[in-house]
């Protein structure tokens, strides 16, 4: 078990939340286990931390993550689950998954304790420790039959998540997450089997069909599919399922109704890793198998980045509901991942793997701030309150930190990765980089305007302008666990802003060798001098 | 050619149609059995008297009403059990008639498992109550009715299950036939024992009317199918499938007698899988008929009607692979038309057992486009055994979750409900275990992974794709000539893609009123405990079935079994 660390934080927390749902179901002797469920569920996610933060360390599997070479670390035994098709249990993670799962492993118990006293929390905690099952294996799975299975299996608990502890039109909007999300991974699906039946026949490997879902195996042997029209099909195929996900324009319209509905541990977990799931999928197999497909489909990948990047943040100045403004910041910020992987410069590429790290601490910030609004203020308009720095200081403060760390300030995570990934564009693309940059305007409009509508405007400095919803009460500040939760995600906003070394080294190292082991050769083969 | 009529009653042909006889003795024994009684003989000129059992005032079990149920459970256990271990044994030749070989056994054991999971649910849904009193002079109309329909229900206990025996004894015979004429009688007589099972509560109209338009519209398609039949003997002389096959082989073009022969009987077997537009009667039928018969028809009868399709397409007119069949073109558009409409009608309908009938019509689409890339010449032999082994893992779990499904109906009409969507408003809250086995039913049926519905939707997509893919040419260097050049077998993929993206609308709202809407009794369900148990033995294996060592279990019993059909 101690040599498997990775099956181990996948494998333990879907048992723990499972059994955590249904036990008190069937065992009427196990009602003790409902009430404590909050308490489990919040230990068995920091312990998995632990576990992550002791890879980070060395602790475990004593990885120098500041040298990185290539391959898996931490890889286990495969275990055959299904062998008549070749599928089985095998696990591993590089300098470009470790990341994700760290955050995963930390979002958790955070968006556990923002929403500490949600309702029905003997189900609530429990899902979302589901949720964590899930997202860890879609990352560390080394196989894509296990990693698509993950990949579907992240629906189920948030379509509940949105479904049960959403907002008034939660079933249009988690019907239409399942359904986008859904149709789109069946299409990679098709994109998948064809890449599987290129595998090389396995002679007496046991299979019927005589291939292997092996993820290495795969993407190695994707290049040797025969036609370069079905190549650039599969790549295409791939590109649909994992860019919903991101979303990109113009398959995004999901996200904001999932958004503005889900819960803010959904929100959260929604913004911060799932997301991610998109840009990871499509960096680990469609850029990885098929570099001279994304090679010719760069134009657009950029047509696409662009945009999302522009429409996302034009969008946003007209919204007037918090949540919403803040999901289509995140569709205009995913978009600068497709810009920082069409570069084709190892920094662009590390950049967007900042990127995704990056906005997945600040995104859950925002989300966490508009839900502590929405449950103090019971409403998410913008301009229905004014100066609620002066009602509640704390969320005032989180809400501005957070705000610019979105909008790129320097010494933030996120200036970080739009910093580098705008310069590898001007190193490919020349004076193209104006419009991303011109679009970082746009952001800063409309994220100052709201702040100065909220959180400071206020006809009587010492009232502000309380919402109807209100009734009249007077609000109050957020609570302790909110609190918390968003200290420790500001304070990582602040940290990986002065030193973002601490996982950049690890992505640049990636990224350099991505570019000599895949994208040098395929771009030697177009034609294109490196 | 064998000839007929060398059935040798020795152990040896005993042992090999085992199931066949337990089911035989089930039927002997649900009549025999109520009926025993204290019935004495008198011998004449003494006083002696000799027991002779039958008639006479009946012993206490023997009138227990419940006793045909028992029985017929209990036949269904040990003929399920023995099927199932019978895969593994050789291949058996019987009277020149029938052959257990893995292949059919593993589908006598698929029907008998859906008909002891049937049989379980009668139980609860058709009781047979001990107490049961004549209705006394003073009831109310209603309490009056009530007893009624006790007594009535208890007087056909024994019908019912007789009928369920023969459903079970065809259907197995059925697998087994190895001669056309043999295979079409053992349909006929499967067939027409559930004609009336549709019709049981003919006391109701829907059940009346159900029944009267299945049998109207099942007997049309058999006897199109057995004109077809016998156009194939004006052909051939001889219906036995090898020779059959054979005959076909030899063929110089196509004959017009055997081609419109295969054709006609394709009429009959397309009403048995309901695939369009031979699918009409068959949401009325699953609506009208109790929820164990539906779920009997969408999954039992639908496979029986698989295996003839593959007897007959995929064995006789393909004997050697790489040619495209005559019926190819017909078949790929019946498919896609089957899905489509399936899925559309299953869109609006606000009966979930018509929802669950136009989705079972939808099934029947993906497998008929996966037996139709068969006939496509593209397969192969290698790749005829893949699609074949997909459709036969499709069809053994379709057992488990789209059966299931029915069963948790089955438990809601205990209470006289389950014809409306708002009867399932607030399962989540009244009974969370049942919700959830159903919402796992409804994800596999929509191919959610890691259940089994995704893994056989996987088997399938990937038959078809890894068939079609490497027709398109390999000098184009673009998407849109590369599309030019593929065949278009490959959009049949595309087509169960995008068919799956409409069904989770239908799934996913039952689902969701389950868990989101109110009741209107907010009251428990009848406890119903086998029912109960079978409705999460069925979940819990499609889940296990979908990803693990019980799927490895499962994809290597219908890959041994192929491999016995394709020898």
């Amino acid at each position: 078990m101690i040599n498997d660390p990775l099956s181990v934080i996948t494998i333990v927390p879907l048992a723990v939340g499972l059994a955590l749902l249904i036990m008190p179901k069937i065992l009427s002797s196990a009602e003790g286990l409902a009430r404590a469920s909050r308490a489990i569920s919040m230990g068995v996610s920091l312990a998995m931390l632990a576990i992550t933060t002791m890879i980070f360390l060395g602790e475990i599997g004593s990885i120098d993550w500041t040298d990185y070479g290539s391959g898996y670390s931490l890889t286990n035994d495969s275990i055959l689950l299904i062998p008549s098709i070749g599928v089985s249990w095998t696990v591993g993670i590089d300098a470009l998954s470790f990341p994700m799962v760290w955050l995963t492993t930390l979002l958790i118990p955070v968006s556990m304790l923002v929403e500490w006293d949600a309702k029905k929390g003997h189900l609530f905690h429990p899902l979302i420790l589901i949720m964590e099952g899930a997202l860890i294996g879609v990352f560390v799975s080394l196989d894509m039959f296990v990693f698509y299975v993950f990949w579907e299996l992240t629906l189920v608990p948030m379509f509940f998540l949105i479904m049960v502890w959403g907002g008034d039109d939660r079933r249009y909007a988690s019907m239409k997450f399942f359904i986008y999300t859904f149709t789109a991974s069946v299409v990679m699906l098709i994109g998948i089997l064809v890449m599987y039946l290129y595998t090389p026949d396995v002679a007496g490997s046991g299979t019927i069909t005589g291939h292997t879902f092996d993820l290495g195996v795969m993407v190695s042997s994707a290049s040797s599919i025969p036609s370069e029209g079905l190549r650039h099909l599969v790549w295409i195929m791939l590109l649909i399922g994992f860019a919903t996900k991101m979303p990109s324009v113009p398959v995004h319209t999901w996200l904001p109704d999932a958004h503005v509905q889900a819960p803010t541990a959904g929100s959260m977990l929604l913004a911060g890793v799932m997301l991610k799931m998109g840009a990871y999928g499509f960096l680990r197999i469609a850029v990885t198998a098929l570099p001279e497909s994304t090679m010719v489909f760069i134009p657009l990948l950029i047509f696409l980045g662009m945009v999302s990047l522009v429409y996302g943040a034009w969008v946003c100045m007209g919204q007037t509901n918090l949540k919403r403004m803040v999901a289509y910041s995140s569709v205009s910020h995913m978009g600068l991942i497709f810009l920082g992987i069409a570069t084709m410069q190892p920094l662009g590429i590390a950049g967007a793997l900042f990127m995704m790290f990056a906005h997945g601490i600040i995104s859950p910030l925002l989300f966490a701030v508009a839900g502590a609004f929405k449950h103090h203020y019971h409403t998410l308009e913008i301009g229905s309150m004014r100066g609620i720095a002066h009602h509640s200081p704390w969320m005032a403060g989180h809400m501005m930190l957070g705000w610019m760390a979105s909008l790129g300030l320097p010494l933030l995570a996120g200036f970080v990765a739009e910093v580098t990934v705008l310069i590898a564009f001007w190193m490919s693309f020349g004076w193209l980089v104006m419009l991303p940059a011109l679009t970082l305007i746009i952001t800063a409009v409309y994220y100052l305007t709201s702040m100065q509508r909220t959180i400071f405007e206020s006809n009587d400095p010492h009232q502000g302008i309380l919402p109807d919803s209100l009734h009249g009460e007077d609000p109050s500040d957020i609570t302790w666990h909110e609190n918390a939760g968003m200290l420790i995600l500001g304070a990582l906003t602040v940290l990986f802003g002065i030193l973002p070394f601490i996982f950049w080294d690890m992505m640049s190292d990636w990224s350099s060798g991505f570019m000599i082991d895949v994208l040098v050769q395929a771009m030697e083969s177009e034609g294109v001098n490196p | 050619m064998t000839s007929l009529g060398q059935l040798n009653l020795d152990s040896e042909t005993a042992f090999t149609l085992l199931p066949e006889l337990v089911m035989l003795v089930g039927v002997l024994a649900i009549i025999l059995i109520p009926n025993l009684g204290n019935a004495t003989f008198r011998m004449p000129l003494t006083n002696f008297r000799v027991p002779i059992l039958i008639g006479g005032s009946r012993f206490e079990t023997t009138n227990d009403p419940r006793m045909p149920n028992r029985i017929t459970t209990a036949t269904f256990a040990i003929a399920f059990v023995s099927s199932l271990l019978m895969i593994d044994s050789t291949s058996e030749e019987v009277g020149g008639l029938l052959r257990s070989d893995a292949f059919s056994r593993l589908f006598s054991a698929m029907f008998i498992g859906a008909l002891l999971l049937v049989s379980i649910a009668t139980t609860h849904r058709i009781p047979a109550k001990r107490n049961a009193r004549v209705p006394a002079d003073g009831d109310s109309e209603a309490v009056t009715s009530r007893k009624m329909a006790a007594l009535i229900d208890n007087r056909r206990q024994v019908d019912f299950h007789i009928l369920l025996i023969m459903v079970g004894l065809g259907m197995s015979l059925m697998a087994m036939s190895t001669n056309l004429f043999m295979l079409v009688l053992c349909i006929e007589l499967a067939s027409l024992s559930t004609y009336i099972l549709v019709a049981f509560h003919k006391e109701e109209d829907v059940g009346g009317e159900a029944g009267a338009k299945y049998f109207i519209v099942g007997s049309v398609a058999s006897a199109v199918g057995i004109y077809g039949m016998s156009l194939l003997y004006i052909w051939s002389g001889d219906l036995s499938l090898d020779a059959l096959a054979e005959k076909w082989g030899e063929m110089q073009g196509i004959d017009p007698f055997a081609a419109f022969g295969i054709g006609l009987m394709m009429v009959a077997f397309g009403f048995k899988v309901s695939a369009a537009p031979f699918h009409l009667a068959a949401p009325d039928a699953y609506s009208g008929a109790s929820s164990p018969i539906s779920g009997l028809l969408a999954t039992a009868s639908k496979a029986m009607g698989f295996v003839a399709l593959i007897r007959v397409l995929v064995m006789i007119t393909i004997p050697d692979f790489g040619e495209e069949s005559y019926w190819f073109l017909m078949l790929a558009v019946v498919s896609v038309v089957t899905m489509s409409w399936g899925n559309l009608a299953a869109l609006t309908s606000e009966n979930p057992k018509r929802m669950l009938a136009y989705s079972s019509v939808a099934h029947a689409g993906y497998m008929l486009a996966a037996i139709s890339v068969v006939g496509s010449g593209l397969a192969g032999e290698e790749g005829t055994r893949i699609i074949l082994i997909a459709i036969t893992f499709h069809l053994a779990v379709l057992v488990l979750f789209k059966l299931g499904a029915f069963l948790v109906l089955s438990l809601l009409e205990t209470e006289g409900s389950g014809h409306r969507m708002q009867d399932l408003h607030g399962l989540g809250k009244r009974e969370p275990l049942i919700a959830g086995s159903m919402f796992v039913f409804m994800l596999s049926l929509a191919g959610v992974p890691p259940l089994s519905g995704f893994l056989s939707k996987l088997l399938m997509v990937n038959g078809i794709v890894s068939s079609s893919a490497g027709t398109g040419s390999p000098s184009t260097t673009s998407v849109y000539s590369w599309i030019e050049t593929v065949d278009p077998v490959f959009f049949l993929a595309a087509a169960i893609v995008a068919n799956s993206a409409l069904s989770l609308f239908y799934y996913l709202r039952l689902s969701l009123v389950m868990f989101f809407e109110e009741s209107e009794k907010p009251s428990r369900l009848k406890s119903a405990p086998s029912l109960r148990m079978a409705i999460i033995a069925c979940a819990v294996l499609t889940v296990m079935c979908g990803i693990g060592p019980a799927s490895e279990w499962l994809v290597g019993l219908v890959t041994t079994s192929i491999d016995s059909l394709l020898g």
